[in-house]
């Protein structure tokens, strides 16, 4: 059935609305769970729902009225103290809202589907027994579903509904009023939604073709280019100064200097303030985690805590886009993995309760997200083991690993430490999600970790992918750039420092032995220069790998505005796009990622 | 990938007896003259400085930057196997829409556009001895004193993309 609403734009700010509201809602009902006695929240919530309700009313979409109805009543009677908030309480009511937001999803879709929503109101309805009105209303509102059939065909839409059952399927409407708290009981002991739930929902609503935007962003960008625009005056005066010969050329060149100078400082200022609109609060991906960190615990039978700091800091649309989806995996990947079950943890003489914490702050030019637990930490020889069990790795390969490489491991395809893969993990996809990913997005990933104590997954991810800071290095005669953000270090070296391991050059350095890879080699350039001793390093890291590019010379740091090749170069190797240079000129972007992984090969085959 | 992308083209429909009027662009290449559909061509340039792009087929020169948009540049002697020339006065970059994209082709001159009537398309001869790729070629404009080759890029690139991506 199409939606019948005569009111676009009313229909917009509904679901935009909505779509907020419930966001925040999954959030609070967490909360509440932990404060169940805080009459703030509690009210929030209540209001949350009720909002919802009311515009949904208004608007005539009924399943939806009916879920949220008996939710707020629910709610309601938590809120006067009539009922006490129970985990079981609180599923029920995180079941209503997974239904209430396929059911607005449905609705964003164009389409509203006729869909089972009896099952999740049954259960709602014990817990309003005691208010005499309620039981008398579903039979008043509730024409007999014939939606039963219909929603198998939406199923992959519906993530967050549970499977219809027809031996569970309750009564038909009509004889439900004395009939109602008897039957529901049982229902409300099934287990919570199903998992996976978590995701579905929340990522449907979200929207990302609108911006919100502050006003005061808008007024500062207004000013801005206000000042551009004196600066473009001044520039066509000064020319007509130089032209009509009321300025010499000495006096020109200085006042252009000057200009110049304003010029690059309003420029900067208001790519600043376009990148700000640009950015959002990593809250958005952080927000649906306390939910699914809650049912994961849940069926896992953990207890964990989860603390989450710096979900104000701000970066890219396009990068929390993409972070999303790793970031459950790593999550996952720690309840499972990483924290033990309680009795565990007490035998270990740790507190019941494990603790995962997720962490956002900036650093320069990058974000760093950091998801450490107090688990028991990676187990590298249980790991090297199962590598060779699964034929990832031989032997040899893993006596030859240093603890790094052994953590890079998990990252493998195919990797695995469970014999059986369950619903959860097992399967040995999840990490190599987050690798993919982190790589697309140009970030490295970094693993700390000690046996028995917890580990750490560090996430180091540019802010923006439209302009990076890259560093300028020239490769005899031929400018390359190199994205800033997998640039470690540069050094100056003797090539008689250079050892050669099996054909492949290395430095090397402090206490590492650093992979080179000679730039002229794999991009064959022409040699144009004398052949000098000293020579440039450039050691750049993707994901958790580290090699060093040999350079002629650097120079320098600059900000470029990423040009993509073209769908016709779009897949050379070692080569991630290109940007245009101060004077005009094409300078291609080196691709780290490309360097470190085929990049050994490649000057180690010459 | 590239299946995908070679498209029923409309020279090929064009060398049917339509009689209907076309207009070419013709430029030379090692002595022969060749055309393309004028509507394709997007502009004609002057060599600009141009950017090596490493690991690429021999016949990518590589990429130029167009008022602020990185485009590939096709050497067409290289493309087609003939001996290479220095670059001259003469020598030009015409920049073509090639399945969407900008693409720039250096040949050794641009003369004129020219204007022929679909009929006067005759299939290629089935040996052609310059050693261009027959695919490419929709067709030969045989008139008075000139013989001019109809080439189709849209057929050489969706080759030559297969080329490409099969060796990297």
């Amino acid at each position: 059935m199409p939606i019948d609403c005569e009111d676009q734009e009313l229909l917009e700010g509904f679901l935009a609305e909505t779509t907020e509201l419930l966001e925040k809602l999954d959030d609070d009902l967490i909360a509440l769970e932990k404060a169940s006695d805080d009459p703030e929240l509690m009210n929030r919530i209540f209001r949350s729902i009720h909002t919802v309700k009311g515009a949904s009313s208004f608007l005539g979409f009924d399943l939806l009225v009916r879920v949220t109805h008996k939710t707020e009543d629910v709610l309601n009677r938590l809120r006067k103290g009539e009922l006490q908030l129970t985990s079981e309480i609180m599923d029920v009511v995180l079941e209503a809202t997974d239904l209430v937001k396929t059911l607005v999803a449905d609705i964003k879709g164009g389409e509203i589907v006729d869909r089972e929503i009896n099952e999740t109101i049954n259960k709602l309805i014990p817990l309003l027994t005691e208010q005499p009105a309620a039981p008398a209303q579903p039979a008043a509102e509730t024409p007999p579903p014939a939606a039963a059939e219909d929603a198998p065909a939406s199923a992959e839409t519906a993530a967050p509904q549970p499977e219809q059952k027809p031996a569970q399927e309750p009564p038909p409407a009509a004889a439900m009023p004395p009939a109602a708290p008897r039957p529901a009981p049982e229902a409300a002991k099934k287990p919570a939604p199903p998992k996976g739930g978590e995701k579905g929902g929340g990522d449907d609503l979200s929207d990302n073709t609108t911006v919100r935007v502050d006003v005061k962003r808008l007024d500062d960008l207004m000013n801005q280019v206000g000042e551009l625009v004196l600066e473009r005056n001044r520039m066509i005066q000064l020319n007509q100064d130089l032209q009509g010969g009321t300025s010499d050329h000495i006096l020109f060149s200085e006042e252009f200097g000057k200009l110049a100078k304003r010029m690059s400082f309003v420029t900067s200022e208001l790519q600043m303030q376009v990148l700000k609109m640009r950015m959002i609060p990593v809250e958005k991906v952080f927000k649906k985690f306390p939910r699914i960190v809650r049912s994961l615990a849940r069926d896992l039978g953990k207890e964990v805590d989860l603390q989450i700091f710096g979900e104000e800091t701000e970066l890219d649309r396009s990068v929390v886009d993409e972070i999303g989806d790793p970031l459950i995996h790593l999550i996952r990947n720690a309840m499972d993995h990483g924290l033990e079950t309680p009795d565990d943890r007490i035998a270990a003489g740790k507190q019941r309760t494990g603790t995962l914490i997720l962490a956002a702050i900036h650093e320069g030019n990058s974000i760093i997200i950091s998801i450490k637990d107090d688990g028991r930490g990676i187990d590298t020889d249980r790991v090297g083991r199962k590598a060779i069990e699964k034929g990832l790795i031989t032997e040899d390969q893993l006596a030859a690993m240093s603890q790094r490489e052994m953590f890079d491991l998990i990252f493998l395809p195919g990797f695995s430490t469970k014999d059986q893969a369950s619903d959860l993990s097992g399967r040995g996809v999840g990490m190599d999600v987050v690798k993919t990913n982190i790589k697309k997005l140009n970030g490295l990933i970094e693993i700390k970790s000690e046996k028995g104590m917890g580990s750490e997954f560090i996430l180091r991810l540019p802010l923006t992918l439209a302009i990076i800071q890259s560093l300028l290095v020239e490769v005899e005669g031929e400018i390359y750039s190199i994205p800033l953000a997998s640039v470690l270090e540069t050094l100056r070296v003797d090539q008689r420092e250079f050892h050669v391991i099996g054909g492949q050059e290395v430095l090397k350095l402090r206490d590492m032995v650093l992979p080179l890879v000679r730039l002229e080699q794999v991009f064959n350039v022409k040699r144009c220069h004398e052949q000098d001793n000293f020579c440039y390093i450039v050691v750049i890291g993707s994901a958790d790998k580290r090699v060093g590019l040999v350079v002629t010379r650097l120079v320098g740091q600059q900000e470029v505005a990423i040009k993509s090749l073209g769908k016709y170069l779009a897949n050379v190797t070692g080569i991630a796009g290109s940007t245009i240079l101060g004077d005009g000129r094409v300078a291609l972007i080196v691709d780290p990622v490309g360097m470190v992984d085929g990049g050994e090969g490649t000057s180690g085959a010459r | 990938m590239s299946n995908a992308l070679v498209p029923m083209n409309s020279n090929e429909a064009r060398t049917g007896d339509h009689g209907e009027l076309i207009q070419l662009v013709s430029f030379s290449l090692d002595n022969e003259e060749y055309g393309v559909d004028v509507l394709k061509v997007r502009e004609i340039i002057r060599m600009p400085s141009i950017t090596r792009v490493p690991n690429t087929p021999h016949y990518v020169e590589g990429v130029i930057n167009l008022r602020g948009k990185v485009i590939p540049i096709i050497n067409m002697r290289r493309r087609f196997g003939l001996c290479e020339l220095e670059y001259d006065k003469q020598t030009r970059i015409m920049v073509m829409d090639v399945e969407g994209e900008l693409m720039g082709f250096i040949v050794d001159a641009v003369s004129e556009v020219i204007r022929i009537s679909s009929s006067e398309i005759q299939p290629s001869p089935a040996v052609v001895t310059s050693g261009i790729d027959q695919e490419c070629i929709a067709g030969v404009i045989n008139q008075a004193e000139r013989l001019l080759v109809l080439l189709d890029l849209q057929k050489m690139f969706s080759q030559d993309e297969r080329q490409l991506f099969g060796n990297l």
